[in-house]
């Protein structure tokens, strides 16, 4: 088993004529994901690397059977794609728009939510199950070097660091049970817990990688969920964007979602809420597979 | 990117709303002039992106043309909260009986409204004194905020009965505005309820969402608003790199400069996080931080150029995370366009580049030729590429 995706998931691709789609596309098959349609209003019947494409998600649906999607239409129309998954009957999502307007983005989440479906993104590269299926960009033409197979459930706040993570458990012969890249705008789909919460459930899952960041309020909400006892796994946390703290606060230094406003969202401060509630916390990637095998 | 007064108060009135009477003036005479067309008492404000002008001596009121010229006059020229005043924004008075406090903003999944029964101070204060009188509460963004749910939060908030349906339908309205403006904060602070019951919006702070802005073509010049840290003014650099990002199509780049001679090209927003943390740790000085998403070659180059001309970087890290949506050919190629327009020598500028990922053979060789670059071998960590930049600027410069 694995969390969100797994080898019965078929993938729609939600603007799949564009130049990124295309790219990932390509690798998504080589690794064996079923990418099943691919959806472009006006396109319909041309088709993607031997993939057809349908003008709309609901045809695409229909015809193949697709359950999850794979959205990369940008920024400006990515709220109406969404609408469209959703009422489609999609219950997985992967959006890699980033820099979405907040309005839009608050209402394809909400859409989301109410729907019961799980979305990763906006500003996410996908999530991956290692050997059974990959949705979006998330470890290009290396995704079976980059991404063993294993029992660590990964979330991570930064796509890059998800691989870098991956990477640093496969070279310790670890491996990942699902990696999730949760996106990095600052209204994402799910909350960090609530994918921690479902590696919970999880029983191919044994511990947990997080990748957090300065601003916002993912981590402290962990760091409760652990405290509370409604997270028992083993966590290991790599917390990044020190840093910040030597500058003026409400400056961003990257992600638009990492911009510290106080105290309790800086790096350190997140860091020391998770060691108090028992996390583990890692000062660089290379120490996470010795504080995953610390018993 | 906050909007100032008179923009934020336009956008407002334009959707009627009610929003007093006023205009921008430059000078005490064009100040005078505005008075003049109002007609009786009018305030005098500072126009600058800040709140609590009042307390820094920014706001005066004037009751004829010659005390408003007056007021511009101390005015102008004064610093407030960092920012030289050049303009002066005037409005008629409002007879104020109470003051009420609502703002618009976001939380963690959802638009979220804040209201309180005491306006015209400051939040924080009151946040921290009296927390129970702030009624807080998440807006479904499909839905919007109807007039009964904001009848319910100012019920809530201990407004009596008699005011409710005015207040609730003029929140439902700024609702809307604040929705159709893309802000990311919409604060009214005061409303301002006249004897007779009248609400007016006398205190208005807004913030634009920069990423909405195609939907906003009279709002373009917005960004240059925007301060560096310690809100210094951006750079001719920093300026030019929000310039290119907004011209060219297609993923993102941001640019910013700190004290330090160690230039960071870095990509995927936590490794570059994770990289700035690094090179402290090292003892390096980056010179800027940076963030770079998937682009066409003309993003990334503007990026380099920037780097390229800051007097302070004496050597460039370009670390990026394992690649997963971009070739690390389009890299290579944004460096050597920037190279070439550039007057970098490399010999004395050294770069480390640690870019591993689609095309990466490809990538090696066409930086090959490049003198004092290193690119790290396969399979190097993010750490073993920030301790060789560190090295390599230490002993270069």
């Amino acid at each position: 088993m694995s969390i969100l995706i797994g080898a019965e998931t078929r993938v729609v691709v939600q603007g799949a004529t564009g130049a990124q789609a295309r790219f990932d596309i390509r690798y998504c098959l080589e690794y064996g994901t079923r990418i099943v349609a691919g959806v472009t209003p006006g396109r319909g019947g041309e088709s993607v690397e031997g993939v057809p494409v349908f003008n709309t998600v609901a045809a695409a649906v229909a015809a193949t059977g697709a359950n999850a999607s794979a959205v990369y239409v940008p920024a400006r129309g990515v709220k109406d794609a969404v609408f469209e998954a959703v009422d489609a009957g999609i219950r997985v999502l992967a959006c890699f728009a980033e820099n979405v307007p907040r309005h839009d983005a608050a209402a394809a989440v909400a859409a989301a939510r109410g729907a019961g479906a799980r979305m990763a993104g906006f500003n996410t590269n996908g999530l991956i199950s290692p050997g059974r299926c990959k949705l979006g960009g998330i470890g290009g033409d290396r995704a079976k070097e980059i991404y063993a197979a294993g029992r660590i459930g990964v979330c991570s706040r930064s796509g890059g660091m998800s691989a870098e993570i991956c990477s640093a458990l496969s070279r310790a012969g670890l491996g990942a049970s699902t990696c999730v890249s949760m996106g990095g705008d600052p209204i994402v789909g799910m909350r960090m817990v609530e994918l921690l919460a479902l590696f919970e459930a999880d029983p191919e899952t044994d511990a947990c990688v997080i990748f957090g960041e300065p601003g916002g309020a993912h981590e402290i909400e962990v760091a409760e969920a652990l405290r509370a006892g409604r997270l028992k796994k083993p966590l290991v946390a790599l917390v990044a964007g020190q840093f910040q703290e030597n500058y003026p606060a409400g400056v961003s230094f990257g992600h638009f979602a990492a911009v510290i406003k106080g105290e309790t969202d800086s790096a350190s401060a997140k860091r020391r809420l998770l060691a108090a509630a028992g996390a583990r916390v890692a000062a660089s990637l290379e120490e996470i597979p010795g504080l995953l095998r610390r018993s | 990117m906050k909007l100032l007064e008179d923009r934020a108060k336009a956008w407002l009135r334009a959707r009627g709303l009610p929003v007093p009477a006023g205009e921008a003036a430059k000078t005490p005479e064009e100040a005078a002039q505005r008075a003049a067309a109002l007609g009786g008492k009018v305030a005098v404000k500072a126009l600058v992106a800040a709140g609590r002008r009042g307390k820094a001596g920014a706001v005066r009121l004037a009751a004829s043309p010659a005390e408003a010229a007056d007021a511009a006059r101390a005015i102008l020229g004064l610093e407030v909260a960092g920012q030289r005043v050049t303009r002066v924004y005037v409005e008629s008075a409002v007879e104020i009986a109470a003051e009420l406090y609502l703002s618009f903003g976001f939380g963690r999944l959802a638009p979220q409204v804040v209201a309180c029964r005491q306006g015209g101070v400051d939040i924080e204060t009151v946040s921290a004194n009296d927390p129970a009188s702030l009624v807080c509460e998440d807006i479904d963004p499909l839905r919007g905020l109807s007039p009964w749910q904001a009848a319910a939060l100012w019920d809530r908030a201990g407004i009596p009965s008699a005011q409710l349906p005015a207040l609730a339908a003029l929140t439902a309205r700024l609702y809307e505005a604040f929705r159709a403006a893309d802000a990311l904060m919409l604060e009214l602070n005061p409303i301002a309820v006249g004897k007779d019951g009248t609400l007016s919006l006398v205190g208005t702070m807004m913030e634009a969402d920069g990423n909405a802005l195609f939907r906003h073509a009279d709002w373009q010049d917005l960004s240059f608003d925007e301060a560096g840290p310690g809100g210094r003014p951006l750079n001719e650099r920093e300026r030019a790199v929000i310039a290119a990002d907004r011209r060219f199509s297609g993923g993102a780049i941001r640019y910013t400069e700190v004290p330090g001679d160690i230039a960071l090209f870095v990509s995927g927003g936590g490794a570059g996080l994770l990289q700035h943390d690094l090179v402290l740790a090292a003892g390096g000085r980056p010179a800027n931080h940076s963030d770079l998403s998937p682009a066409s070659v003309d993003k990334p180059a503007a990026l380099f150029d920037a780097i390229f001309a800051n007097p302070q970087a004496k050597g460039m890290l370009v670390g990026m995370n394992y690649l997963q949506l971009l070739p690390c050919t389009l890299v290579a190629e944004a460096l050597l366009l920037s190279l070439g327009r550039s007057k970098i020598d490399t010999r004395r500028f050294p770069i480390v580049m640690r870019v591993f990922g689609p095309k990466e053979d490809e990538a090696r060789k066409m930086v090959a030729a490049v003198p004092g670059l290193h690119y790290m071998p396969p399979g190097a960590s993010l750490e073993q590429a920030v301790r060789e930049i560190v090295a390599r600027v230490k002993a270069a410069s």
